[in-house]
């Protein structure tokens, strides 16, 4: 039986794994090479990395990136745990609805939306406009293209995603676990006290992670609103490998492998998470 | 139980405004004659769209962006599903390999695989449209893998290619007269999904040919600051092809598939 | 004056009647179960005595109390579900105490509680486990455990041991039942299964359509079912018209009414009390079923079943003719 299997195994197989390793593995060890190799010169050294853990500008962008990226995560979160938790109490047909609306949104990010945000929030933008004719004092004074305005947009793309990733979770919370606490002499909020929360908390915090790293890798919002002018890491990226002078591939992949290993740390701990909550649920 | 029902319709609905009111803003816009200075909008307008589809740099850019992905969809679809069908079916040992494999691209975001991509392409002699062809393969295999993978459980092809083979079919007629009309509609959600993805990338499409291939993308992140209007018109006609390419993934997609998918980040 | 009095219950969802002014009463220390077919409203009844849902109508009496407007935890009512509803993310020990904790008992008197209740249901050694890493009836005990250490005047268990296969279901209908004469509890047993129901219960509620087909003891629903559903639920009834009876017992039995109940078993090989009804039938079919053994035999045109115990020297076969006695009072008229 086996043998005879090898030839359609092999034919089917071959052209899948020879893209995967072309267009996944060898730019990948490529890039680990690169980063390791001083511009011009042939042989192997930590000048890169030397450069981005000393160099003020790249640290500023790897922090930058990660306190932008944190905050508007744990907005993003904050905010969707309430709102998973309402979508599960609608009847299932209106749930599948809001599912879908989230999705839809969700896939509204990037340029499209950098450039929704300027409509609404921009220098004339629709909102700009209003909320100067109604006077409102704190809000005159918005930017967009300021650190602020970038969070804001932030949120915006990680609220449907949270949601999609949160609202599983909740599922997971049998209605019975309610009713038998309930019976048991527990109030709502005992019973969200000592089961309901330490019981999503994992899955809260798996979710915290890939959101983390949805952020981390986000490059288009930011470069729609204002080009390479904000200092994050992912723009820093794009910059140091398609500026034409001044471009500095190297350095770019040693910045690209931090990035990358901060990613796969993060959604390491989401898998074990993950882990945790199954577990429960088995 | 009674719970506030009033509660969680405020919410949802607070939540849904928030996250549609950058879009109806943008539908307003691209409606509307000028729209700048005033609070509502100064009169109102079908002369954007117009001039839109009668940009042929636009018809140009879509037709690329069609060409592009389309063709790497088919590609895609042609390579991936047969191995994966094999290699669940005929190789289960190796299905663990298969599947972290194939978390690799969530762990790559956009601009780390451009820095790859980049470092070993750029002085090859490849087209880069080539090679982003290839990156967009990389892309949408994790979706790719999920759902034929699910399909090929749900219809439980173990035992449905078994059947055929002791029934004579050899191991490809198997494949495609009994796998295949049974996976397809599974695999058309997951291609609706990969193509939607796809067609909003602007990243790795930006870094790897730039100007040099517009894509629709790009050609409105390049539009972008000179016409506000016409900008809104592509952004609208965006979402209109994503609602319905999410509506027709629901009416392929028995019940609950659609949530179970995990999202790529796309940003 | 009953230590559980249900009156008139009705409880809708939305145009469909559950339960239908639906009345009973239980003893104090009476293991009752509430018998039938899947859909019946057995669950909405127990929900409803519960408290985790309104009935339209109607009164619950518990203990001399009127319960129906008070809610769930002031009612001193246990429940075991089907699904088990064990907190996943407590240890066994934990689960147990919950009801305690809340009760906001001592930490030593918990601890007596808990670990005579781990005895009593033989959970010992598992106390620090989780719910996921107990068998499925390990799982059950330490519901039933959680269940009982408050306390409860009376507990509910919604077909607590359909998930789990027949030999420890058996197991655990002995210790169900051992455990309830043990503490003198009031139990209401939802099942679907009548086996159980006989096999477990001082009363059986047989419950059709959000009603209360027929109560009485396992062998008075048994052997006198009042109605063609409770005959055809609680074993092989044949049922037969009266055309259909009189074809089989001859014209001359003068049987009144005109539907009729027969166990397959009441048919016997010999005339015991002499005064038996001779019946004469074709063998049709005969099936082994363990222990006994079914003839489908036929009279005329009718068919009809009959068991007996199997014994080896037997040797009928399809074709042979039979003969059979029947005692007027095992023909039961039915509504
Ligand atoms: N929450 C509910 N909403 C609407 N209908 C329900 C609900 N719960 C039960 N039902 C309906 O009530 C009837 C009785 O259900 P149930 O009491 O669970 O039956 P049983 O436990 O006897 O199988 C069924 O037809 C069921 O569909
Ligand atoms: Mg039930």
């Amino acid at each position: 039986m086996k043998k005879k299997t090898n030839g359609f195994l092999w034919l089917t197989a071959t052209p899948f794994f020879v893209l995967i390793i072309g267009f996944l593995f060898l730019p990948f060890i490529a890039m680990i090479i690169s980063s390791f190799k001083k511009n011009g010169e042939a042989g192997f050294s930590l000048f890169n990395y030397t450069e981005v853990f000393t160099n003020k500008f790249y640290l500023q962008a790897i922090g930058n990136s990660v306190l932008i990226s944190f905050t508007a995560s744990l907005i993003g979160i904050l905010v969707a745990v309430f709102v998973a938790y309402s979508f599960t109490k609608f009847s299932p047909k209106v749930q599948e609805r809001l599912l879908l609306l989230a999705n839809m949104t969700s896939n509204f990010a990037g340029v499209p939306l950098a450039f929704a945000y300027i409509v609404l929030l921009g220098t004339s933008g629709l909102f700009t406009i209003l909320f100067n004719e109604l006077s409102i004092g704190f809000l005159q004074g918005f930017n967009l293209y300021s650190w602020f305005g970038l969070v804001i947009i932030y949120i915006y793309f990680q609220i449907p995603l949270a949601i999609m990733l949160l609202y599983p979770i909740y599922l997971g919370i049998e209605k019975r676990w309610k009713e038998a606490a309930t019976l048991l002499g527990a109030s709502p909020l005992q019973f969200w006290l000592k089961i309901g929360i330490p019981f999503i908390l994992p899955g809260i915090a798996g979710t915290f992670s890939i959101l983390f790293a949805n952020a981390m890798g986000a490059y288009a919002t930011a470069y729609a609103l204002v080009g390479s002018n904000f200092n994050l890491l992912p723009i820093r990226i794009g910059a140091l490998i398609s500026g034409d002078i001044f471009a500095q591939p190297e350095l770019g992949s040693a910045l690209a492998v931090f990035l990358g290993v901060s990613m796969i740390i993060a959604l390491l701990i989401n898998e074990w998470l993950m882990r945790l909550v199954r577990r429960d649920l088995a | 139980m009674k719970e506030n029902m009033r509660t969680h319709k405020i919410i949802v609905t607070i939540t849904f405004l928030y996250l549609f009111i950058p879009l109806l803003a943008t539908f307003l816009y691209s409606l509307s004659t000028t729209w700048n200075k005033t609070i509502l909008p100064e009169g109102l307008t079908l002369k954007w769209f117009v001039d839109l589809y009668n940009d042929p740099r636009f018809i140009d850019a879509l037709w690329r962006t069609i060409q592009l992905t389309g063709g790497t969809m088919i590609v895609s679809i042609l390579i991936m599903v047969p191995a994966i069908f094999a290699i669940t079916v005929y190789a289960p040992k190796y299905e663990k390999w298969l599947q972290t494999i194939v978390l690799f691209p969530y762990a790559m975001p956009g601009v780390v695989a451009a820095v790859g991509l980049l470092s070993i392409y750029s002085k090859s002699g490849i087209p880069m449209v080539i090679v982003l062809a290839g990156s967009y393969f990389v892309l949408i295999l994790p979706f790719m893998y999920q759902g034929v993978r699910n399909s090929l459980r749900t219809v439980n092809a173990k035992t449905l290619v078994e059947a055929a083979e002791l029934l004579g079919a050899s191991r490809s007629t198997a494949f495609w007269k009994v796998i295949v009309p049974n996976i397809t509609p599974g695999i058309m959600v997951s291609s609706l999904l990969s193509f939607s993805v796809l067609f909003g990338e602007f990243v790795l499409a930006n870094i790897l040919v730039g100007g040099s291939f517009e894509t629709i993308q790009i050609y409105l992140y390049r539009r972008l600051r000179e016409s506000g209007h016409l900008s809104s018109a592509i952004v609208v006609s965006y979402f209109l092809l994503l609602l319905v390419l999410s509506w027709i993934m629901v009416r392929f997609s028995r019940r609950g598939t659609l949530k179970l998918k995990k999202k790529e980040p796309i940003v | 004056m009953s230590f559980l009095t249900i009156n008139n219950l009705s409880l809708a969802f939305g145009e469909v009647n559950v339960l239908k002014e639906l009345s009973l009463s239980i003893e104090e220390g009476e293991l009752v179960t509430l018998l039938g077919p899947s859909g019946c409203g057995k669950s909405t009844l127990l929900r409803s005595i519960a408290g985790l849902v309104d009935p339209d109508n109607g009164s619950i009496v518990i203990d001399d109390k009127e319960v129906i407007s008070m809610n769930p935890k002031d009612r001193e009512v246990g429940m075991v579900f089907q699904s088990y509803a064990l907190f996943p993310n407590l240890t066994v020990e934990d689960n147990i105490a919950f009801g305690l904790r809340m009760k906001k008992l001592n930490k030593t008197e918990i601890e007596k509680k808990v670990k005579s209740m781990i005895d009593l249901v033989g959970l010992n050694g598992k106390e620090r486990s989780y719910p996921r890493e107990l068998s499925g009836g390990q799982q059950q005990r330490a519901a039933l455990a959680r269940a009982l250490v408050v306390e409860p005047k009376v507990l509910l268990l919604d077909e607590p041991l359909s998930a789990l296969d027949a030999q420890i279901r058996a197991r655990l209908q002995n210790q169900i039942r051992d455990i309830q004469q043990k503490l003198g509890i009031t139990m209401v047993f939802v099942t679907h299964d009548q086996e159980e129901a006989m096999a477990i219960s001082d009363r059986i509620f047989l419950m059709n359509n959000g009603e209360i087909a027929q109560s009485g003891s396992p062998v008075e629903i048994y052997t006198r079912p009042n109605s063609e559903f409770v005959a055809r639920f609680m074993g092989h009834y044949n049922v037969l018209h009266a055309d259909e009876l009189q074809q089989i017992v001859g014209f001359d039995a003068g049987f009144q009414g005109s539907l009729f109940g027969i166990r397959p078993e009441a048919f016997t090989e010999t005339n015991i009390h002499g005064d038996g009804i001779e019946v004469t039938g074709e063998v049709q079919k005969v099936s082994l079923l363990g222990n006994v053994v079914r003839y489908q035999l036929k009279t005329g045109t009718q068919h009809f079943s009959a068991e007996h115990l199997h014994r080896s020297q037997e040797y009928t076969k399809s074709g042979d003719v039979k003969t059979l006695y029947l005692s007027k009072e095992d023909v039961i008229p039915l509504t």
